[in-house]
């Protein structure tokens, strides 16, 4: 009797168990179809369309054609991100590691453009370049635009990877005789390497694929390349050549991804909580 | 080289005192360690000497060269942290030479000095490794040889054995006392663990509550303690407080006698405890003998209790006795305490060296549990318990 019944339960539990190894994989298969299908299906259409044209002449047609307006973007992202960088590093380390009243409100304020639609930030900055600086008829005005929207997203990897670092590497340079530049630049940096990584990353992705903010604030002669398939398709329809653009900037912002974290790396520390 | 002198350094963090009116001159070459319980303000001193603490008052001065203000990088110190604090992104070798390499030096002097401290240390040939595959004795042996690649004039140790295992611990702490020696740098070293005070020190300063109860020697500090917070503080200690009652005896033979928790005591006369005085009385367990029964004309003090628990611990065998409703603590070592493991009932105790202290000598409340309540009475005019 005894025995039976527990062959029985046995077999009851691994039936279950099979079940969810069953439940967890449809999960993830289905996740992969959700998330992934329709860039493949994008990709698919890139490659052979129903214009008749080819997989090659597409892609010449991205280089030849709109290569122009992949340069702006790229261009404008690399621009906003080392003004990023240069504003987000000193701020990030005076949050850090200095007291000083109003320090949580600073943040909060520092991270609104988070919480703030596009279109909010668009008016507003056509507000504030147009009558104050001027700034419409300039790529700068977008770059700073790009800055703006994006600076919360370097700052707080760099926060967060700045928390994580012990106060101890610093106090040790300091005591063999390093200056605070030396301490910052040969400590302090290559250690939060993970968290700038992070930062340039997601600033990176916002800037090169935004489009809203871009909308508003761009000069006539600049247009981006999200500018520019948006363009496309309203006047001609999403033709494979536009689905051809769309996958090159898809590719470049994969190879940014990865060239951040060749060159930063999460080799040394934690910190990058945030991916 | 250098001497240290600390005077009046205090250190408040808001209503907390920290460190109050601390006053310490090491010698050149010396080495002083600050002894203390956590929360004592032993590193926070150390800190102020570094330069990582700016005192909310008093100055220190190295020779005749007042440091108070300036940076940590403007001292030429060589500070030993609790961990290692090796820079992770950087090899042994670049991590020695750092200290050099942000002074502008030399390239092939870096090298050569890199390669005299790495053999100094025991670490020859590790110099391309990452921090990360060395272990940690190693890791804090190379923060070492960091510190003296530098040359400071003063090295500081915040517990630098504290995060090691006990074995290394023994064998690192001579490590540090032999370079030091070697080198002949002013140091000062910051722990909680007595019996590494002891081991390396040339002096120790007692410290308690934000203040320095007593300053000198091993023995000074173990046979003489001044307050009643040292006297239980090193070592085991049985306490006592009594009473002076009279003096008895002359000259060299004259004793102080003391009714101290039901007990009648003496002890060697000190010039600053009258008849009528409030005393605390310690005697420490190693000094109490276990007499015959009916002996011990040759002690100060025989007393008589009963046997509550024998507690065998190797080298020694701990006694606990009652003694007119008060536990005393007999340690016995040699062969008498393989014939008291059996041993129950009464006893005879003996002991001559007393330690008495002025009841007004207590600095802050006795006793090292209460340490941590103490520093909220540190607060001026709150020296009384």
């Amino acid at each position: 009797m005894a025995p039976a019944f527990e062959r029985e339960r046995r077999s009851v539990r691994i039936t279950r168990r099979c079940l969810g190894g069953l439940a967890s994989h449809a999960d993830i298969w289905f996740c992969l179809f959700v998330c992934v299908v329709p860039f493949l299906a994008l990709r698919v259409y890139s490659f052979t369309g129903p214009g008749g044209t080819s997989a090659i002449e597409n892609f010449q047609y991205v280089v030849g054609s709109v290569g122009e307006n992949l340069f702006w973007s790229i261009r404008i992202a690399f621009l906003s991100l080392a003004i990023d960088l240069a504003i987000a590093l000193p701020a990030a380390y005076a949050i850090v590691r200095y007291p000083f009243p109003g320090k949580r409100f600073l943040y909060s304020a520092l991270a609104l453009p988070l919480y703030v639609p596009g279109a909010v930030i668009g008016i507003s900055l056509v507000l504030t370049f147009n009558f104050t600086y001027h700034l419409t008829t300039s790529v700068w005005g977008l770059v700073l635009a790009m800055t703006v929207g994006t600076f919360p997203l370097m700052l707080t990897p760099l926060i967060v990877a700045l928390k994580d670092l012990p106060p101890v590497f610093e106090e040790a340079a300091e005591c063999l005789g390093a200056s605070r530049w030396q301490t910052f630049w040969r400590i302090v940096f290559p250690l939060i390497g993970p968290g700038v990584s992070a930062g340039l990353m997601l600033s990176f992705i916002i800037v090169f694929n935004e489009y809203l903010v871009t909308l508003f604030v761009h000069p006539p002669e600049v247009t981006t390349a999200p500018l520019r398939i948006f363009n496309l398709v309203r006047t001609a329809g999403l033709l494979p050549t536009t689905a051809a653009l769309a996958v090159t900037m898809q590719l470049i912002s994969f190879a940014a991804v990865l060239l951040f974290f060749r060159v930063f790396g999460t080799r040394y520390l934690k910190g990058t909580y945030l991916i | 080289m250098s001497t240290v002198r600390l005077v009046g350094i205090t250190k408040h963090y808001g209503a907390t005192v920290a460190v109050q009116d601390f006053n310490l001159q090491v010698a050149d070459g010396e080495l002083v360690t600050l002894l203390g319980p956590s929360g004592c303000g032993k590193t926070t001193t150390l800190r102020t000497v570094a330069g990582l603490v700016e005192p909310s008052a008093g100055r220190i001065w190295f020779d005749d060269q007042d440091v108070t203000d300036l940076p940590p990088r403007k001292r030429n110190i060589g500070f030993v942290f609790q961990t290692p604090a090796l820079f992770p992104h950087l090899s042994v070798a670049n991590n020695i030479a750092f200290g050099l390499s942000v002074k502008g030096a030399k390239k092939d002097a870096i090298g050569a000095r890199v390669d005299e401290m790495l053999t100094m240390v025991g670490l020859a040939g590790y110099g391309s490794r990452l921090p990360a595959q060395l272990s940690g004795g190693q890791q804090q042996r190379v923060s070492l040889a960091r510190v003296l690649a530098t040359d400071p004039r003063v090295l500081l140790f915040d517990e630098p054995l504290s995060a090691l295992d006990r074995n290394l611990r023994d064998t690192l702490k001579y490590s540090i006392l032999d370079l030091q020696r070697r080198t002949r740098k002013t140091a000062i070293y910051v722990t909680h663990d007595q019996s590494e005070a002891f081991a390396i020190s040339d002096r120790i300063v007692v410290m308690n509550a934000g203040r320095a109860e007593q300053i000198g020697t091993q023995t000074d500090i173990y046979l003489h303690p001044q307050t009643p917070f040292v006297a239980e503080f090193i070592g085991a200690n049985n306490g006592l407080t009594g009473t002076v009652t009279g003096t008895d005896g002359a000259g060299d033979e004259a004793r102080m006698v003391v009714a101290a928790d039901g007990l009648t005591l003496r002890a060697r006369p000190r010039p600053d405890v009258r008849a009528g005085d409030q005393v605390l009385v310690y005697l420490r367990p190693e000094n109490l003998v276990v007499l015959p029964d009916g002996d011990g004309a040759e002690y100060d003090n025989v007393v008589d209790g009963t046997i509550d628990r024998v507690i065998f611990e190797g080298p020694t065998a701990q006694l606990r006795v009652d003694v007119a409703g008060r536990e005393l603590r007999a340690d016995i070592s040699g062969s008498q305490r393989l014939t008291l493991i059996q041993r129950q009932g009464k006893v005879r105790l003996g002991f001559n060296d007393l330690t008495m202290i002025p009841a007004g000598a207590a600095l802050t409340s006795a006793g090292s549990e209460s340490a941590s309540a103490a520093i909220a009475n540190a607060a001026p005019g709150g020296t009384e318990p």
